[in-house]
């Protein structure tokens, strides 16, 4: 039995008399751990079928099971709590909420769980520190440049360690700069807590983050397989990025990283 | 979720959008306040009312008459000691203070050393002494000692001064008057320091000794030694005029009297002694008209401020409706436009609540979030209405009744002005939890539509 189980998922949207299949039929097994990117030209399904994962689309037909539990057949309210303990988002504009700075935006998963104000501080810093933000503890999104949100928008996403993550072009607003620095980190977080990652992008260059890519057109799975190319393009130089990385494999010694990019 | 952080997050977006927050709170505002202001001012009426009213009687206080009779009567129901008892023994009666005027048994009083202060006829009554202040009556001097025997009596006010002195040839009488000095004139002596005696006399043979001015030996009198133990205050005894002029014993003794009398004067048929009048005191005003209905219903006359208060009541009662009529719709439009509000922030946070609800937040705590927004709006406005109405209360009070004409509505006779509007501290709180729960009820259609956004809303990029 795999970790997400995809059964003949079926998506059809009515537009009046119209009808316009999303998704048609994917199945689809996902391991724990496992990152995996869903990739697809535009309007091929891939958000549809990564809110249908997350339970915030209803399916037409067909059944998705994450660690066991039948998402499809579950109500609001369930698929609420399943989410609470069960996952982390994140987003392409990055959803931070403008009044609360950084800290308290990625304490806000922990917040709803119902977590003590400061435990849950500690542990935003901690991830924020992770993610190369320790400048930016009580800046505001609006203070932030695109890079610096989204490196927050993931340090909310996996404060409370949720064993899937979902990710819909988490670099759509970014420049392929930075979107090297964003993708190296959550790729790389990811991994030390073993989590699995489901990433969409139309972009190739970001599918080869991926341990696998499947590809989807027209709402189809047409092809899916191991990622080849795992190792990603050699850097040039040693980037900032590059050293926050580098803390986070040797977290225990304390380093001080600066982060000017942006 | 913590219910602290709920509080937090509901907070924390009121004070995202200040001005607005206020405006809606100044809405609820002026609604309690005018409802707040409204009712005081019908309490204020209220109030004025049972003064006006308590000017001719105690509310609480029903007469009976042992000599009026009813129409279709051919003779009043005497007030006998057996139906005294039936009364006594009523649902919501709490007192009874039974009159027995000794007014044909002619007792005369002496007072002073040798009987040197003398008053042919004394009014002598019979009564409860232990009702004595329940039923209205002041003392100005001394107090009612908790065993009344029957060598005591309690005088009126001017009894004193109803004597006259019989060691003087002239000015051998006197009366209450301002002095030059200003102060009052003093009977000729205090009745709390000499002993007093009662005389039951042969009414023939006294009324004889008394035109030749034999004042010694008038009458062939049973003699009953006495003490005074306090003076009344006639001013302050709710308009029972034997506050005056009366001398009050126990019912036993004032038994006594009659019967000593019967015996003097031989009189063989004697019937019970009359009781003129009957006060019964009931535990609320609200239950008057109904001991009333069975008192009559034993054949009595009854006397009582109930039929004067209720048509005056009924007035007031459709005075009042529609001031608070108006002061409700004020507040109506007030929880419209929390509604409004609340609806208008749900539009602008369509995407923060879809992205709260995908990152885990239940239902149940985002409901809750816009419950207690609503909430607090409604409690801080009728906080801030409550602080309004006091302020406009007191203006009210203290310019108002002259500034309307209104002083012979609020004025006593004795020149006390009564307050226009007031505020007793139940108003206070209903106040607050009213406000408070019509902000949660224009809250609960808001938080039911923020309950309804879709999660989906926060990923679809705009
Ligand atoms: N709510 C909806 N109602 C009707 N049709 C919809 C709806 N949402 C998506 N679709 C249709 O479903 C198809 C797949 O949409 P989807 O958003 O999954 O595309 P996508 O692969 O994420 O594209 P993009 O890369 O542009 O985000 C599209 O043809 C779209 O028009
Ligand atoms: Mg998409």
């Amino acid at each position: 039995m795999s970790f997400i189980e995809v059964d003949k998922l079926r998506k059809v949207y009515r537009l009046g008399n119209e009808k316009v299949v999303a998704l048609d039929s994917i199945s689809l097994n996902i391991e724990k751990g496992e990152i995996c990117c869903i990739l697809g030209t535009s309007g091929s399904g891939k958000s549809t079928f990564l809110n249908m994962l997350a339970g915030l689309e209803k399916a037409t037909k067909g059944s998705v099971r994450i660690a066991g539990k039948n998402i499809t057949a579950m109500t609001e309210k369930q698929l609420a709590e399943f989410r609470q303990s069960n996952t982390g988002f994140i987003f392409q504009s990055y959803n931070l909420l403008p009044s609360m700075d950084a800290v308290e935006n990625v304490a806000m998963p922990l917040m709803f769980k119902g977590v003590k104000p400061a435990e849950r501080n500690r542990k935003a810093e901690k991830m924020l520190k992770a993610v190369g933000l320790s400048e930016r503890m009580h800046h505001r999104p609006t203070q932030m440049s695109g890079g610096q949100q989204q490196r927050v928008g993931i340090a909310r996403a996996l404060i409370s360690k949720p064993p899937v993550v979902f990710a819909d072009e988490p670099t759509g607003n970014l420049d392929t700069k930075t979107t090297a620095e964003v993708m190296e980190i959550v790729v790389k977080m990811c991994r030390k807590h073993n989590l699995t990652l489901i990433l969409v992008t139309h972009d190739n260059d970001i599918a080869k983050y991926a341990d696998r890519i499947v590809h989807i057109v027209d709402g189809k799975i047409e092809s899916d397989y191991p990622n080849v190319s795992i190792v990603p393009p050699e850097p040039k130089e040693l980037t900032d990025t590059e050293k926050i990385l580098k803390s986070l494999d040797n977290s225990d010694k304390e380093k001080e990283n600066k982060d000017e990019t942006e | 979720m913590r219910i602290i952080d709920i509080i937090g997050m509901s907070f924390k977006s009121l004070w995202r959008r200040k001005v607005r927050t206020l405006l809606t709170v100044l809405g609820v505002v002026i609604g309690s306040c005018a409802i707040v202001v409204m009712i005081s001012l019908g309490l204020g009426m209220d109030n004025a009312m049972k003064y006006y009213l308590k000017q001719f009687g105690d509310l609480n206080v029903i007469t009976v008459y042992g000599n009026v009779w009813m129409e279709g009567q051919s003779e009043p129901t005497k007030i006998t000691q057996e139906n005294i008892e039936i009364i006594k023994n009523m649902n919501n009666v709490t007192g009874l203070f039974p009159k027995m005027a000794l007014n044909d048994q002619m007792i005369s009083v002496c007072a002073g050393r040798g009987n040197r202060y003398r008053r042919m006829y004394g009014e002598v009554y019979g009564i409860y002494p232990e009702y004595l202040e329940k039923f209205g009556y002041k003392l100005k001097e001394g107090e009612i000692p908790e065993n009344f025997n029957s060598n005591y009596v309690i005088f009126g006010e001017q009894t004193a001064y109803n004597f006259f002195d019989t060691k003087k040839k002239r000015n051998n009488t006197t009366y209450p008057h301002e002095l030059p000095d200003g102060t009052m004139s003093e009977p000729f002596f205090n009745p709390m320091e000499e002993q007093i005696m009662l005389y039951v006399n042969n009414q023939n043979k006294y009324v004889e000794d008394y035109m030749w001015g034999h004042y010694e030996s008038a009458g062939k009198s049973n003699e009953y030694k006495m003490t005074c133990v306090g003076i009344l205050d006639a001013q302050n005894s709710g308009g029972n005029w034997e506050a005056f002029d009366g001398i009050f014993v126990s019912m036993d003794f004032a038994n006594e009297l009659f019967n000593s009398y019967n015996k003097v004067n031989k009189i063989k048929d004697a019937k019970e002694p009359e009781i003129s009048e009957l006060k019964i005191y009931v535990d609320n005003i609200d239950n008057v008209a109904k001991v009333q209905e069975q008192v009559e219903a034993l054949g009595y006359y009854c006397d009582s401020m109930e039929s004067a208060r209720q048509s005056m009541q009924g007035q007031l009662a459709s005075l009042e409706a529609m001031l608070g009529g108006l002061a409700a719709i004020s507040l109506f439009v007030a929880a419209i436009g929390i509604t409004n509000t609340m609806i208008m922030s749900i539009y602008e946070r369509t995407r923060e609540i879809g992205v709260m609800k995908v990152l885990g937040c239940k239902i149940k705590n985002i409901r809750e979030m816009f419950l207690i927004e609503a909430a607090c709006i409604g409690f801080t406005g009728g906080m801030a209405g409550v602080i309004l109405s006091y302020i406009i209360s007191f203006i009210f009070n203290k310019f108002g009744s002259s500034m309307l004409g209104l002083d012979y509505m609020y004025q006593l006779n004795d020149g006390t002005v009564l307050p226009i509007s007031l505020i007793p501290f139940w108003l206070v709180l209903v106040a607050l939890v009213f406000s408070t729960l019509v902000g949660v009820l224009s809250g609960f259609y808001p938080a039911n539509r923020a309950v309804k956004i879709s999660a989906l809303e926060a990923i679809k990029n705009e």
